[in-house]
Parts: structure tokens; C-alpha cells; sequence
């Protein structure tokens, strides 16, 4: 029993990484109403790229890594805009599938190309003692690595309810032609959201950096497909929905991880994600508040 | 104020304006008629800068506006309340009107005509927090022309604003676009409603597959036998 609820506090404090890849699918898909599959590659491009600190600055602490990671992923983010929708037909819905799975495996490739395939090791976020709650172990990097995110989600979500750019970022999502009657620019405002949620999964790429201890290849497809069975429980679009979901996906993960171990626990995952698209497609919070 | 010369649009091949010539006289009220799919909301957002239109040539008080993007055509002091209302159905209606005054700096301008539309539409005031989307039809058509306010525009246009609103309203909306061009609005309107239009605007056109074909006042539209059998019905009485 303590086993058990050992395994959801871990799995909920790491499921906020997976509700902040989410966040990133569910943002994007609201404003330009496509997936954007290379989003989770992108992230761990993203944490990777963070490494490069290192060939300037040798003993540079944990946390300039996390930036810089944060910082080049947003670059990463604008460089896939431009490269998978700025220039390729909106109306055709299979055009940017097509374009962000070849991106999918072009930073995939780039990654085994550049690191020979080998896993490279990841600054931790803390390397000190757990804390001990009665018979709970509180794993403090993975408690770091849950205020993190928090963070990030509620700068996010700042910026969307309280700020110009959020208001306008809002509009484009639920009406663009009204949006640009106000004199909003649309390609304005979907490349700084591909900026923004560049940004925020190079965070959670760094998280899941720091909290592995190491970055590798094979973290990106395992991410993509989570970031995307977030989306669908969550309902797509919707923002509280990727955030719960996020959660429930991290302690569904780990219990299972201790019930059948690490190869399995993926599996039963994609179970989740069948059950939701047949008994509630809509997600767990069906958008409310509109009309028709 | 308004100049629209041989303006030619089109979806693909399609052409469903071929070659609009129109004026709209500054400080005036001129109203657009036309059946259904004869391309009045086409020439709308060819002027506001939605669409880009093939030919031809669309100009603001001599300045060329022609293939602008649609904030530089706003911030030339133009704006359209758009068929359909098109509000932002999940912001609230306060957000809405943050949104219409999105290319404005002065707050404090913002905030007085934020209250000022208020005044206009109390109805709005009271639902000030709600979000737009589950307001009534009525509600979004004030919101969308309280919107499309907060530019500031010195020409407004209209895409059939009174387009599935009870008679009451229908009224209701007629009084404001009264009111606005009394304040020195140029209004030019998309409407269906002969009717309600003879009561309120200067200067009408007729247009029929993406043409113009009738210019004329008041008094001719009453006179015109096309306009007669389609808007207006058998001739009245009176
Ligand atoms: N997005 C589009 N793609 C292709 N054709 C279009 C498109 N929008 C409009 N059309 C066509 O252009 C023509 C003019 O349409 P438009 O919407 O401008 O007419 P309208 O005068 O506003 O009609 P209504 O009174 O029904 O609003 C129609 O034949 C219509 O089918
Ligand atoms: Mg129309």
C-alpha cells in the first residue's frame, strides 16, 4: 500500500513535465488548429542543446544549463515554424502532418547524428538526501523538477489571461478572421507561439533531463506519444485539461511501472489512451461556454 | 471617403467580384443590397484587407488601400463588423472589446470609450464578465459593433447586421447606426432589409453577380422597379 502511494506521488510530481508537453501540444493545435508532431523531439533537442554551455563555460552550474536549454528551444520552436507551416499550405491538413513527422525524424536523426547515438549525462537539479515523511520518501529533485514546471505553466498562463499578447493569442485561436479585423497579425502572433511553447518544452525537457540524469535519443518518441495521449485525455485544446491529464498520466505510468516494470508500463498507457477515445473522445473537460 | 474602383476578386477561378466601381461619401449613411451569394460580403473584406482582390483599386480619402494587410487598413481608421457577428466566443465581453482596441496605445482612451460603449450598451455592462459565446444573437451583434468601436474607425462597415434578430433588436441596431453617423461615423452597410434601410440611409447600390447594378437615393430606390419586386415586395399603399 505504501508501495502504491509511494508510486502516484512520484508519478504525479514527473507527470508535470508530461502536462507541460502537453500544454505545448494543446497551445499550438488551439491557434493554428494542427499537430505539430515534432513538438516532444523538439523539447529534448531542446534540453540537448542546453549542453553546448559546456564548450564555453566547462563548470557551469545546473541551473545556466536549464536556461540556455529553455532559451535555444524557443529558437528551436521559431526555426519549426518556419520550416513546417509558415510556408506550407494551411488548407491541406495532411501538408503539416507530413512536414512536422519528417521533423519528428529529421531532429531525431540530427540528435544520434551529432551525439553518435550515445546517451550524454545531465546535470541533476539536486543531489542531496530524500526527505523522509513517515514511511513516504519525498525525492526532492523530482519535488524541483514539479515547482519548476509549476512555474512555467502559471508564466504561461500569465501570459495568455493577463497580457496583450495572451488576449491576442486567444483571439487567433477562437476566431482568426474576427482577430485580424481587430488588426491582430496572424503570423505574428503563431510564430511567437511557437516561440512560447518552444520555450516551455525545452523546460520540460531539461526537467526530464535533470531527473533521469541523463538525455538520450530514445527519450523522444516515448515523450511525442505521451505529449499526445495528454492532449487526448485532456481534450485537445484545452489548457486545465492537459494540466490534470499531465498528472494522471505520470502516476498511471509509475504505478504500473512498479506493478509490471519499466519495458512494460508503456503499454498499459496506450490501453489509457484507447479507453479514452472510445468511452470519452471529448477528453475530461469538454470545452465549455460556447454556444454552437 | 471611400473609393472602390473596378475591383475584381476571386476564390480560385471563381470570380465573385467582377469589377466594382462604388463611392461612399464622407459622413453619410450608404447602404449595399443585393440577394443572397451576389458577393457584398466578398467586397467587405476586400476592402478591410481579408481578401486581396485581383484587380482594381480601393482607396481611403485619396490614400490607396488596395492589398493592405488587414491592421494597416484598421489603423487607416477602418473597420468592419463582420457577417455573423464573429465574436470570441470564450473571451469574456470585456476581452472582446480589449481585443477590438487591440492596435490602440492610450489606455486611458481605452478605458473612457470601453465605458462609453457601455453607456451605448448597457445591455453589455451587465453581462460585462460573461463570455461572449453564450450571450443571445442580439447580444453578440452589439458586442461585434461595440468592437469593432473601440479602433476608433472613421469609416464602419456592416456586413447585415440585423441578419436573424428579432424586429425589436432590428430596430435597436438601426437606432445606433443612426446615432453613430450623427456623432460623424461614415457608415457603409451591407442590408437585406430594404425596409429598415430606407428609413436610415443616403445613398444605396444594388449588386447582382459580383456588378453594381443601381446607384441611386431614397427616393429612386422606391421608384426602381428591380429593387421594388426583390426588397420591397408589391407596392405599397402609402
Ligand atoms: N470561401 C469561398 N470560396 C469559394 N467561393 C466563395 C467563398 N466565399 C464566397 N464564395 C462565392 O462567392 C460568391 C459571393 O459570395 P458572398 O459571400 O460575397 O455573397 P453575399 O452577397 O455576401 O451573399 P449573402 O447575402 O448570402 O451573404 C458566391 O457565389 C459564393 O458562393
Ligand atoms: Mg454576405
Amino acid at each position: 500500500m505504501i508501495d502504491l502511494a509511494q508510486s502516484i506521488v512520484d508519478g504525479v510530481l514527473f507527470g508535470t513535465t508530461y502536462a507541460v508537453i502537453g500544454i505545448g501540444f494543446t497551445l499550438i493545435f488551439g491557434v493554428m488548429h494542427k499537430i505539430n508532431m515534432s513538438f516532444a523531439a523538439a523539447s529534448i533537442a531542446g534540453a540537448y542543446s542546453g549542453l553546448l554551455v559546456f564548450l564555453l563555460w566547462k563548470t557551469a552550474p545546473p541551473i545556466v544549463v536549464f536556461a540556455t536549454s529553455a532559451a535555444l528551444a524557443g529558437l528551436i520552436g521559431y526555426a519549426i515554424y518556419l520550416l513546417c507551416f509558415r510556408f506550407i499550405p494551411i488548407a491541406s491538413p495532411l501538408a503539416t502532418l507530413m512536414s512536422t513527422v519528417g521533423m519528428l525524424l529529421l531532429v531525431d536523426e540530427i540528435i544520434v547524428h551529432l551525439t553518435a547515438g550515445m546517451p550524454l549525462s545531465y546535470p541533476a537539479i539536486y543531489d542531496g538526501y530524500p526527505i523522509e515523511l513517515g514511511q513516504l520518501i519525498l525525492r526532492v529533485d523530482l519535488l524541483l523538477v514539479f515547482l519548476v514546471c509549476l512555474v512555467a505553466m502559471a508564466v504561461l498562463l500569465y501570459l495568455l489571461y493577463r497580457t496583450r499578447l495572451g488576449i491576442a493569442t486567444r483571439a487567433v485561436a477562437q476566431q482568426p478572421v474576427a482577430a485580424q479585423l481587430c488588426g491582430i497579425r496572424l503570423t505574428q502572433v503563431n510564430a511567437i507561439t511557437f516561440v512560447m511553447t518552444g520555450t516551455l518544452g525545452g523546460i520540460a525537457g531539461a526537467m526530464i533531463g535533470a531527473s533521469v540524469g541523463v538525455l538520450s535519443p530514445l527519450l523522444s518518441l516515448p515523450l511525442t506519444v505521451k505529449g499526445l495521449i495528454v492532449t487526448v485525455i485532456g481534450g485537445l485544446g484545452s489548457i486545465p485539461g492537459a494540466i490534470v491529464a499531465g498528472l494522471l498520466v505520470g502516476a498511471f505510468e509509475n504505478v504500473f511501472q512498479m506493478w509490471r516494470g519499466v519495458t512494460e508500463r508503456d503499454m498499459y498507457v496506450m490501453l489509457l489512451l484507447f479507453a479514452f477515445l472510445v468511452f470519452r473522445p471529448g477528453g475530461l473537460f469538454r470545452i465549455a461556454g460556447a454556444r454552437d | 471617403m471611400l473609393d472602390v474602383r473596378d475591383v475584381v476578386t476571386a476564390y480560385g477561378k471563381i470570380e465573385a467580384l467582377k469589377g466594382v466601381t462604388l463611392s461612399v461619401a464622407e459622413g453619410r449613411i450608404t447602404c449595399l443590397l443585393g440577394p443572397n451569394g451576389a458577393g457584398k460580403t466578398t467586397l467587405m473584406y476586400s476592402i478591410a484587407g481579408i481578401l486581396k482582390p485581383r484587380r482594381g483599386r480601393i482607396a481611403l480619402k485619396d490614400r490607396e488601400i488596395t492589398g493592405r494587410a488587414p491592421d494597416q487598413v484598421v489603423q487607416a481608421g477602418v473597420a468592419l463588423v463582420p457577417e455573423n457577428r464573429l465574436v470570441f466566443p470564450q473571451m469574456s465581453v470585456r476581452e472582446n472589446l480589449t481585443a477590438g482596441a487591440y492596435l490602440r496605445r492610450d489606455r486611458a482612451g481605452i478605458a473612457a470609450d470601453m465605458e462609453r460603449m457601455f453607456q451605448r450598451f448597457p445591455r453589455l455592462k451587465e453581462r460585462e464578465g460573461q463570455l461572449a459565446g453564450t450571450l443571445s444573437g442580439g447580444e453578440q451583434q452589439m458586442l461585434s459593433v461595440a468592437r469593432a468601436l473601440m479602433s476608433r474607425p472613421r469609416l464602419l462597415l456592416m456586413d447585415e447586421p440585423s441578419l436573424g434578430l428579432a424586429p425589436l433588436v432590428v430596430e435597436e441596431i438601426f437606432r445606433i447606426v443612426t446615432e453613430l453617423n450623427r456623432d460623424g461615423t461614415t457608415i457603409f452597410l451591407v442590408e437585406q432589409n430594404a425596409h429598415m434601410a430606407l428609413k436610415v440611409a443616403h445613398h444605396f447600390y444594388l449588386m447582382e453577380q459580383g456588378r453594381v447594378s443601381f446607384s441611386g437615393t431614397p427616393g429612386e430606390v422606391e421608384e426602381a422597379e428591380v429593387i421594388q419586386r426583390a426588397y420591397l415586395g408589391s407596392r405599397r399603399a402609402d
